[in-house]
């Protein structure tokens, strides 16, 4: 559907701050609870909504459009990793998307929660996807 | 024919892409934000395919796909579901719930297309339009039965039409006779083994040059359950054996939407003729209905300037017939056409029992609408 190859990286963790330009999350609740991000700079979110859509970069609406899109993608992403969950017997449910947009974000984590971050490459643009999961007691 | 496709999904980028999908094809796509807006589309616009996302606010697709299936008009309306969940246990719910078939996000244009095809058949824009069939023209009919005594019977029901019949009881030949000679329609007996009419009709969908060829299936009329299975995998309609020759006609006629309106249209010269039956009006003002406009826009673009309605054959004038002149004229009206309407005194009188008559120009036979001295004004 990105219709665009996506190589994963090791991402640092400094990064987050230097691509926080938009930001989607979807939350999971249920057995497993917990937020994921999906981090990426305004041009490749802008990248990102032409391929999925099949237009030109410029025919894209910068606010909606682009909204809707890493919205959406953020929930395909949030999507698999909450069948995976469900696969593995933690049955949980989403939250609908929201997206976030501002200069150097970073998200604030708690010591007690979990961490995961993977990084994707497209040519010189970077995603990064975040994985807050609460541990169990 | 264009087919009405409604996407019920909360992402407006979904519902783009889809739109986009089925733009080379002849369809139409409505769009609805949530399933409070899918439903009452739906309601409305009795859509032939219903592409559900499953997660959405306000009413998920769960619950919308409850409310179709227990609404009258649209229980029986294909549903597609969308997902971005792929887990064991969503795609067993999804199953259960009796959709048609489902699509994992993010999913290819290809793959939603094909999912499509099994449900109905849509045809490229690329293919041209194609003029309607008419009801006297050499139809070609296909009839896959283990009976032989189904397609001597059926041959000898629809013996005074130009209709070209053959049959097979080997279903897997079927496909091939449809392929070569060709068929425009099959009937298929639901009671073959192996469930052999539903092998044949994903057969037949899942190939372009045979996607669109419309199945009917048959069975007994106390095969209640098989007929609602059929209809739910897509059959075009269902003949109920022992088989009645008039409804055999008249499924054939719907499923293949044969034309059947030159028997109430005819050009003479620079008119149009609308001549309506001695009876039967709800059934000629369906057909002239669907027509009127489309032949009127041909009429002027040929160089014509009137309508010419007849009802010097009908013996009553109700409301039907009121009412379909009225919106004859009105299209007139708006190509800026002239009209007569040709009535005996009988029938101008039972006109004048309405007050919208008033504005007709009528005259007193066919030739004397012909006549360029005795024509009336627009």
């Amino acid at each position: 559907m990105l219709s665009m190859e996506l190589n994963a990286e090791t991402p640092a963790p400094a990064a987050l701050d230097a691509l926080g330009q938009i930001v989607g999350s979807v939350g999971f609740t249920g057995e497993a609870t917990g937020v994921v991000y999906l981090y990426s700079s305004l041009d490749f979110a802008i990248l990102i909504t032409s391929r999925m859509l099949g237009i030109e970069m410029a025919e894209v609406d910068h606010d909606e459009m682009v909204n809707d899109a890493f919205g959406e993608l953020s929930n395909m992403v949030v999507g698999y990793i909450k069948s995976r969950l469900c696969d593995a017997g933690l049955s949980c449910t989403l939250t609908i998307p929201s997206v976030v947009r501002g200069q150097r974000l970073s998200i604030g984590v708690p010591s007690e929660i979990q961490r995961r971050i993977i990084g994707f490459r497209n040519c010189e643009n970077h995603l990064l996807a975040e994985m807050l999961v609460k541990q169990k007691k | 024919m264009s087919v009405k496709i409604l996407t019920v999904d909360d992402s407006k980028t979904i519902r783009m892409i889809v739109a986009k999908a089925f733009r080379p094809y002849h369809c139409t796509v409505l769009e609805a934000q949530d399933g409070i807006a899918g439903l009452a589309i739906a309601q409305r616009e009795q859509p032939d395919v219903i592409l559900l996302d499953y997660t959405m606010p306000v009413m998920d697709g769960f619950e919308v796909l409850a409310r179709l299936r227990a609404d009258r008009e649209l229980k029986a309306t294909p549903v597609i579901m969308l997902t971005a969940e792929a887990g064991r246990d969503t795609i067993i719910k999804i199953a259960n719930l009796g959709v048609r078939d489902y699509l994992i996000k993010p999913f290819k244009n290809e793959l939603l297309i094909e999912r499509m095809l099994r449900v109905l058949p849509l045809k490229l824009k690329s293919e041209g339009l194609e003029r309607f069939k008419r009801f006297d023209d050499p139809i070609r009919i296909l009839v896959v039965d283990d009976k032989p005594a189904i397609a001597v019977w059926i041959r000898e029901a629809l013996a005074d039409t130009p209709w070209r019949i053959t049959d097979t009881d080997q279903s897997g030949q079927a496909f091939d006779k449809c392929v070569d000679p060709g068929a425009d329609i099959v009937l298929a007996s639901l009671s073959l083994a192996n469930d052999a009419a539903y092998m044949l009709l994903q057969e037949l969908r899942s190939h372009a040059n045979t996607a669109t060829i419309p199945v009917l299936g048959m069975s007994i009329r106390t095969a209640t359950v098989e007929q609602a299975r059929a209809q739910e995998a897509g059959f075009a309609g269902n003949i109920t054996k022992p088989i009645d020759a008039d409804a055999l006609r008249n499924s054939i006629s719907r499923a293949l939407k044969l034309d059947i309106s030159y028997k109430y249209f005819k050009q003479c010269g620079s008119a149009l003729a609308l001549t309506l039956p001695k009876d039967s009006h709800q059934n000629a003002s369906d057909v002239v209905s669907l027509r009127l406009d489309e032949l009127l826009g041909a009429t002027v673009e040929a160089g014509g300037d009137r309508l010419i309605i007849d009802l010097s054959a009908i013996d009553t004038v109700d409301l039907q017939v009121v009412k379909l002149v009225i919106s004859a004229l009105e299209s007139c009206k708006k190509l800026s056409m002239k009209h007569a309407v040709v009535a005996q005194p009988a029938a101008k009188a039972m006109c004048r029992k309405y007050e919208e008559s008033n504005s007709w120009s009528f005259v007193d036979s066919f030739d004397d609408a012909l006549s360029p001295a005795k024509q009336p004004g627009k």
